[in-house]
């Protein structure tokens, strides 16, 4: 059987999931002798047009990103969004919530007119193109995207958790961020992470996105025994979850 | 049965003893502002005063994840086992309990040997609660005292424990402990007033039947309204799973190696009210709705588990549940007493 063939691209992100991948260490020899990678730009010189798994981080940002992710698409078999810009749009749709010229000008000044610099909403990849596969995360875990590969040269489903941070919170044995007043949205978060936040003492983030049924109502009724506002609660949600149905309902 | 007793510094010398023995030894110790059993390495942070622990020690006898099997191609396949002894220190009346219930489940049909394995190289030290929690509602279910499953029953009555070795693993561990006494009929009093204080004030959560009432209850209360009303608010976090001592509930899944010549099969907790915990080849998950998970778990605790362990409720009332539940809805006395006031039952004696 041939080794398939990864190619790996990234858009509007700070490649910090890219780098998840070098970290892999010993393991990512492992990765580089099951699959043939052809394209990867923060790591070889190489470049191509043929493979079968794309990998993507990043988020859709600009008009001609939603032609090169539609290409990249058309020759995958198989693409993988990677990180929270690739998979909800993450911090990068905070943007959406200004008005675009007001968000070149705070960014680059008087500079920000110059054509190259255009601009337009944050997207998550798959409002633009299918996502088949999603690692969620800021940055993404390293050991969850490589047992997502090794799914996938197994031809099998992986296993993604769709359970609030709470399930691993718990598993840690952490004392719950809400007996300390503090509002944590870890129960509408989706898990997979190990409850790295909670387990270091702070608040979830929410980085993983959305479970794919919270329960916004329990999540608002919660803030009146409380005694917190709605207000609160969406300040809270607005980090990575801007632009998203749960977040504005 | 022998009944002795050992002063509080005797005690302690006695613990350093066990830690010194090359068995592991789990304690419960201070975690943050609660408490939690973990590694014990010196008899000073031992807290047996403590009042309910974060986890149960469920984690122990059912480890969050445990390797059941490793394969090499071609077909090599090698059982795992968890190794070496290991010694629980401070388990709570209503937490053996609990054991004493996954011992009946793990051994009856399909016998697990991973988890009877772990158990017969277990040995537990239990006491009673000297600080009852917030929640606990032993009382209620008759788990303020407990008097079978333990190698070693403590229970503290001041300057001293009074120490009761219940089988040959527990008399040995204790034989030639420094100032072990014969416990006086005072001592055996002493103990008697603790077990019958706890049995009052374990209770924080008064249940308004009888525990074995609660079968019946349920009989007629699968379509009661409360469980859409309580359901309305649930995040379904599993923490009431997550933190129960009586839920069991495990899926198995397997991971390859990346040459796809070996692997493992290994299984991890899972719980009732997540969303998927129901889900089945096709995708056809057949507890979708979160009230039917919801009821589905005071079903588990209240009716089916009690069917197969000879009427025990798989409820303890350690309420680590209540604790845990940040909608407050998981209160399984407040629960069961809205259905006996809805649905009638014989007036608790």
């Amino acid at each position: 059987m041939s080794k398939p063939r990864v190619a790996i691209f990234d858009f509007a992100c700070c490649e910090g999931c890219q780098l998840q991948i070098v970290n892999l260490e010993e393991e990512i020899l492992d990765l580089i002798g099951a699959v043939d990678v052809v394209e990867w730009r923060e790591a070889m010189a190489e470049t191509s047009e043929e493979y079968d798994i794309a990998i993507i981080e990043g988020s859709i940002t600009r008009p001609e990103d939603e032609d090169r992710i539609r290409t990249i698409r058309s020759r995958a078999k198989i693409l993988i969004a990677i990180g929270a810009c690739a998979t909800i749009g993450g911090i990068n749709k905070l943007k959406n919530n200004f008005d675009l010229d007001e968000v070149r000008n705070c960014v680059y000044g008087e500079a920000g007119q110059m054509e190259h610099l255009e601009t337009g909403q944050t997207k998550a990849v798959d409002e633009v193109v299918k996502v088949d596969y999603k690692v969620h995360g800021c940055p993404m875990t390293g050991s969850e995207f490589a047992y997502v590969v090794r799914c996938l040269l197994m031809g099998k489903t992986p296993e993604i958790p769709d359970y609030p941070v709470c399930v691993e919170c718990k598993m840690k044995e952490n004392v719950c961020r809400w007996e300390y007043g503090e509002i944590c949205i870890g129960p509408i978060t989706r898990a997979g992470c190990g409850a790295k936040c909670p387990s270091a003492g702070f608040r979830c983030f929410g980085c993983r996105g959305y479970v794919d049924n919270p329960n916004v109502e329990a999540a608002k009724e919660v803030m009146d025994k409380y005694g917190l506002t709605v207000d609160d609660l969406r300040s809270k949600l607005v980090l990575f979850g801007s632009k998203q149905r749960p977040t504005y309902e | 049965m022998s009944i002795s007793k050992l002063s509080k510094t005797d005690f302690k010398e006695f613990v350093d003893g066990l830690l010194s023995s090359g068995k592991m030894v789990m304690g419960v110790q201070a975690h943050g502002e609660r408490f939690a059993f973990d590694v014990l390495k010196s008899a000073g942070d031992l807290r047996l005063d403590y009042d309910v622990t974060i986890l149960p020690p469920k984690k122990y006898v059912l480890p969050q994840v445990e390797t059941l099997l490793t394969y090499t191609l071609p077909e090599q396949y090698k059982s795992q086992y968890q190794e070496g002894e290991m010694i629980l220190l401070g388990v709570h009346p209503y937490d053996m309990a609990a054991i004493n219930q996954m011992d009946i489940l793990f051994s009856q049909d399909q016998y697990d040997t991973h988890y009877m394995l772990r158990r017969k190289k277990m040995t537990i030290i239990a006491c009673d609660v000297a600080t009852p929690s917030k929640n606990v509602f032993a009382a209620s279910m008759g788990t303020a005292t407990v008097h079978e499953g333990y190698d070693i029953l403590l229970t503290d009555i001041g300057d001293a424990y009074v120490i009761e070795a219940a089988t040959d693993k527990g008399r040995s561990l204790v034989q030639g402990a420094a100032g072990l006494a014969n416990a006086s009929a005072q001592d055996e009093a002493a103990r008697q007033a603790v077990w019958d204080k706890n049995k009052i004030e374990l209770n924080k959560h008064p249940l308004k039947c009888k525990p074995s009432d609660i079968p019946a209850l349920l009989d007629k209360a699968y379509n009661h309204p409360v469980w859409d009303e309580k359901a309305r608010t649930c995040f379904a976090c599993g923490s009431c799973n997550t933190t129960c001592p009586t839920c069991y509930c495990f899926d198995v899944q397997d991971d390859v190696s990346w040459d796809r010549t070996a692997g493992k099969r290994y299984r991890a907790w899972d719980g009732c009210l997540l969303e998927n915990f129901a889900t089945v080849a096709g995708n056809h998950n057949f507890r979708k709705a979160r009230a039917d998970r919801f009821r589905h778990r005071l079903y588990r605790k209240g009716k089916y588990v009690p069917a197969k362990i000879g009427g025990r409720i798989a409820c303890v009332g350690c309420g680590r549940c209540i604790t845990a539940c940040i909608p407050d809805i998981a209160n399984p006395v407040a629960i069961y007493n809205r259905l006996v006031e809805d649905l009638g039952v014989a007036p608790k004696k």
